[in-house]
């Protein structure tokens, strides 16, 4: 039932076609009934008058021959009582009317021998109403009344009953009442009620075809429309709509091609302008490699001299080969950006433990000779389907971002973990940064303090690049820091790739602090 | 005295190479355009060749699969891209090993001292795979007494998986063994000539039985169906 609805909530066609029907259903039925009553009653009204004038003419004979016997010896008063209940049968059934006679309630309390019925037709027929009115008037009353035999000998039949009175010599005075069948008028609005109901049924039928026809020739081009919009929409920007004649739809057909063309245009002039743009930083990347590597090999070359020169010429030589290699991994770093960029950038999952890679990484920047440096990770292993690549470098360009800001003051790794999720957290008790910083942090090229010295020379690049290998791994990046007391990194990632984040296992806020500075950079920025 | 050949279009860099080269104990041929790369192979038949991949005239890769297809000479080529599809096409076209520029000297001598070493006499001269049997001395290989060419590398790459028959190598092992990385982990490089191996060792090089992968680790030296 909710799956019809659905479907009815949602096409226009069912919507008009069902309303359609409804409508003609209502009209049709009030007109027809109308229709209906009105000749029914014509039919009944015509029988009725015949009736009337039947059963007239046959009273005021059987009037007139009751009267004759006053006066003729040869009419005998019984016979002629006799002759009024003799009916003619049009079949075993039916007959052509029925006659009964009853005595008046002032005749009764004398004598009823002359009340009867033909064929065994009840005398309760009468209704008392019909009888009052009888009386009351000299002519001929009629009423609708359903004739009753004894003994279900039977079937109870429609009729109209037409009563006068009817005097018999001796001054007793009689109602007689001439009953006619009313079958074949019954049959006649049976047929017609019959045909009225079947012209009905096949008018609303009609209806709703022809409905369902032309909402049809409408919506499906709607619908047609709507179908390749969504193709569009989702990403098949070579999709067209079929043009058929030269009315509306066609029309709508046309112009709706003409956009769909002019959006492909101006998505693929977008497109080659940003795979320019990408194929451009990514081409410099690579031009300015050959001569770094010249440049490379011959600064090494006069390092290796060193002890022959000069101790000017000697220092720098020192400085450019140092400054070589800060040069060399700001390249990579930029051509990383780039791949970013273009969305080029691929996770090559392994299943690893995060605890010996973290400790690698501790290892190699030499971390732990940091003065109060301390590692937290109470689990024995932390398993997850990670790019090691990539995580390796997010951690080292948080600890190492860490070195240059801790001041000596102390720097904490930890490493926590729940069910889907585990988290990485650098957090160290230097310089900090406020809340206009905060915003910034992860901006390409931005340094908190640009006067500041480059202890390590780091790139510029480093938090940038850790944000977006983040989100790589649909994982986040968040960043908690206050001036004087500190900054708090905290990477967050599923154990495998897709898995919702359902859990915190490390909070940003450092334990030892009440913060008010948050910088918050999710996947969902994406 | 060792010959390697420098095939690289920028000058400049191929002056420094040359200098790194001879300050490194070889004699250098180099070359600048890659049309006069094959006729100076043919002329001077070098012991190793260093080939930057692009390359006016015929390029990299090209001249690559042309010298292959006439000598076992260790190829070493020049790269400025390591995530493009020119790696894989340079050790394809059978290239031993790949530098990423900017290289630092020492790295390029260390790599290339890889590549020019002799197999080191550690006592068993013959080793069995299957079928095959290598005579690490003579550096050769036979199969019912039919010789089989192999270069230096794929040489080598076998010779590190025959000698622990049944040992599981990781692509990271072998990379340290065979080519003399420390902790770089360019699959790639092993994938490619494994397979290059096993085209050329294998009886069915897509059933393979000599050298066989360990789905999710990395590879061994079979038995094979004795």
């Amino acid at each position: 039932m909710s799956r019809f609805l659905r479907r009815w909530r949602r096409s226009i066609l069912l919507q008009v076609t069902s309303l359609s029907i409804a409508v003609s259903l209502i009209v049709i039925a009030t007109v027809g009934t109308l229709l209906y009553t009105k000749i029914a009653a014509g039919v009944y009204q015509e029988k009725n008058s015949a009736a009337i004038s039947e059963a007239q003419s046959l009273a005021d004979y059987t009037q007139a021959q009751l009267d004759a016997t006053r006066y003729r010896t040869d009419i005998l008063l019984q016979t002629v009582i006799d002759n009024i209940f003799r009916a003619r049968q049009v079949s075993p059934t039916t007959s052509v009317r029925e006659t009964i006679m009853l005595a008046t309630p002032a005749t009764a309390k004398i004598s009823k021998r002359y009340q009867g019925s033909s064929n065994d037709v009840l005398l309760s027929t009468i209704p008392e109403s019909l009888r009052a009115d009888v009386r009351k008037n000299f002519y001929s009353q009629s009423m609708r009344v359903q004739i009753r035999y004894a003994k279900g000998s039977r079937a109870p039949i429609d009729a109209i009953a037409v009563g006068r009175v009817l005097g018999i010599p001796s001054s007793s005075i009689y109602e007689i009442y001439y009953l006619f069948p009313l079958t074949q008028q019954s049959q006649l609005i049976d047929l017609i009620r019959g045909w009225m109901l079947g012209t009905g049924a096949a008018l609303v039928l009609l209806i709703a075809l022809i409905t369902w026809y032309v909402i049809r020739r409408v919506v499906l081009p709607v619908r047609e429309v709507a179908q390749i919009a969504e193709q569009l929409t989702e990403g098949d920007l070579s999709r067209r709509l079929l043009i058929r004649g030269e009315d509306e739809m066609g029309r709508l057909a046309i112009s709706f091609n003409e956009m769909a063309l002019s959006m492909q245009q101006q998505i693929s002039r977008l497109e080659n302008l940003s795979r320019l743009q990408q194929r451009f930083v990514s081409d410099v990347s690579h031009e300015l490699r050959t001569p770094l590597t010249t440049i490379r090999m011959a600064s090494q070359l006069l390092y290796e001299a060193r002890s022959k020169l000069d101790p000017a010429a000697s220092r720098s030589a020192e400085l450019l080969v140092s400054q070589i290699e800060r040069f060399e991994t700001l390249l990579s770093d930029l051509l990383e950006v780039s791949r970013f960029d273009a969305r080029a950038a691929i996770l090559e999952t392994k299943d690893i433990d995060l605890k010996p890679l973290v400790l690698n990484v501790v290892d190699q920047l030499q971390a732990n000779q940091v003065p109060h440096f301390s590692f937290i990770a109470p689990d024995n292993e932390y398993r997850a389907l990670v790019d090691d690549r990539r995580i390796e470098r997010i951690i080292r360009n948080l600890l190492s971002n860490a070195m240059d800001h801790s001041e000596g003051k102390g720097v904490v790794v930890s490493i926590a973990q729940t069910e889907h999720v585990v988290a990485i957290g650098v957090r160290d008790h230097g310089i900090g940064f406020n809340e206009r910083e905060s915003e910034r942090l992860f901006d390409r090229f931005w340094r908190a303090d640009p006067s500041r010295s480059r202890v390590r020379g780091g790139t510029g690049l480093g938090l940038a690049i850790a944000l977006d290998d983040a989100k790589l791994h649909q994982g986040s990046l968040k960043a908690w820091g206050r001036p004087g007391h500190g900054a708090n990194f905290v990477v967050t990632l599923p154990k495998s790739p897709g898995i919702p984040m359902d859990s915190e296992p490390l909070d940003i806020f450092p334990s030892d602090q009440p913060s008010t500075i948050l910088a918050d950079f999710d996947s969902d920025d994406i | 005295m060792t010959l390697i050949m420098v095939v690289d279009d920028d000058q400049d860099l191929a002056e420094m190479l040359g200098i790194v080269l001879n300050g490194a104990g070889y004699e250098v041929d180099l070359i600048n355009h890659g049309d006069q790369a094959l006729e100076g192979f043919r002329t001077n038949k070098p012991d190793l060749v260093l080939l930057d991949v692009m390359l006016p005239g015929i390029d990299g890769i090209e001249i690559c699969r042309q010298i292959r297809a006439e000598s076992m000479v260790p190829i070493v080529m020049l790269t400025a891209k390591s995530d493009s599809h020119e790696v894989v096409q340079g050790l394809e076209a059978g290239a031993d090993d790949y530098m990423v520029k900017p290289f630092k000297s020492s790295e390029l001598v260390a790599r290339l001292k890889v590549r020019l070493r002799r197999t080191p006499g550690d006592g068993a001269n013959s080793l069995r795979i299957g079928d095959i049997s290598i005579d690490q001395v003579a550096h050769s290989l036979n199969r019912n007494g039919e010789s089989i060419p192999l270069t230096r590398l794929e040489f080598d790459l076998l010779v590190a998986l025959a000698k622990e028959p049944g040992r599981v190598f990781t692509r990271d092992a072998l990379l340290s063994e065979v080519w003399g990385y420390q902790h770089a982990t360019d699959t790639r490089l092993v994938n490619v000539h494994i397979q290059r191996l096993r085209s050329k060792i294998e009886r069915d090089p897509d059933n393979p039985e000599l050298i066989q992968t360990v789905r999710g680790v990395g590879y061994k030296a079979g038995s094979a169906k004795q």
